[in-house]
């Protein structure tokens, strides 16, 4: 699997379709106050999609460590989260530049924008606790406690916190949809290409993933741990 | 001499600059994206040689 290449194309594939045709497939005008930039849908979205994905699969690691104490488990749940995070840096990077063209500002202190943000630190502080401990087995034993406990705060901060007040984001207080997209609401030219994105971006966070799970598979090899 | 290259007048038709020029904007995305790959599959390759040598 981590070696396959037929996943690897098919990300190839779809972020092609979605870097052409995202830029070319007629988008709604509504009443022009997002013009073309809906067109963003296709790039920061599916950052949040993967992030999510990535995170799970971590979690899913996390629990298999806890269960077995094998190492090679620690090293796949490290790199989705590692790569998960990133993907979370590049959406609220994304969503600030955004927000300051459409918002006004890039911070404007919507609770989506503020839950994403404790999000974010409280898996920052993942890799904090991996990087301040030395024995391995401890180490890997407490972040898979506490990548569970990372994963379940996304729940409150991203899924359930910003559905309770008005937000600038679809699915606040008053509005249609989840907390990322209202998707009874998107057109069907605009599904075309946000669901291959979805899955395009997906694969290559996962790609880069494998690539630094098998890094440090090599390392734990050439040091004789494995 | 860069001004006046900024406000020349590209007096031809090609695909290049219709619909508001956003066919150049889709181009520079894909030379991202196509190098971003290319940077990908070779560290991919190098960590499959690594591998191999480790095998053996």
């Amino acid at each position: 699997m981590l070696r396959a290449r037929w996943w690897k194309i098919l990300s190839v594939i779809l972020l092609i379709y979605t870097c052409t045709y995202g830029f070319l497939v007629k988008v709604p005008k509504l009443d022009d106050r997002l013009q073309e930039s809906i067109r963003n849908f296709f790039f920061h979205v599916p950052m949040w999609f993967g992030m999510m994905i990535l995170l799970f699969v971590s979690l899913v690691y996390a629990i298999k460590y806890l269960r077995a104490a094998n190492p090679i488990h620690d090293v796949y749940s490290m790199a989705y989260a590692s790569v998960g995070l990133l993907f979370g840096f590049l959406g609220i990077i994304t969503g600030a530049f955004w927000a300051n063209y459409q918002w006004g500002s890039p911070w404007v202190g919507d609770p989506k924008q503020n839950g994403a943000a404790i999000a974010l630190l409280i898996y920052f502080a993942y890799f904090v606790l991996r990087g301040s401990l030395i024995d391995t087995e401890k180490r890997a034993r407490l972040s898979a406690v506490y990548n569970i406990f990372s994963f379940f705060m996304l729940f409150p901060t991203l899924w359930i916190l910003p559905r309770l007040t008005e937000s600038l984001h679809p699915g606040g207080q008053g509005s249609d949809g989840n907390p990322g997209l209202n998707g009874k609401d998107m057109s069907a030219n605009m599904r075309t290409v946000f669901y291959p994105a979805v899955i395009g971006w997906t694969l290559l966070g996962v790609w880069i993933s494998t690539l630094h799970i098998r890094v440090q598979l090599l390392k734990l090899k050439k040091d004789g741990l494995l | 001499m860069f001004q006046l290259l900024q406000t020349k007048v590209v007096e031809n038709s090609s695909i290049m600059v219709q619909q508001g020029k956003i066919y150049i904007v889709m181009s520079v995305v894909t030379i991202i994206l196509v190098g971003l790959f290319i940077y990908v599959a070779t560290v991919d390759k190098k960590i499959s040689t690594l591998e191999n040598n480790a095998k053996d």
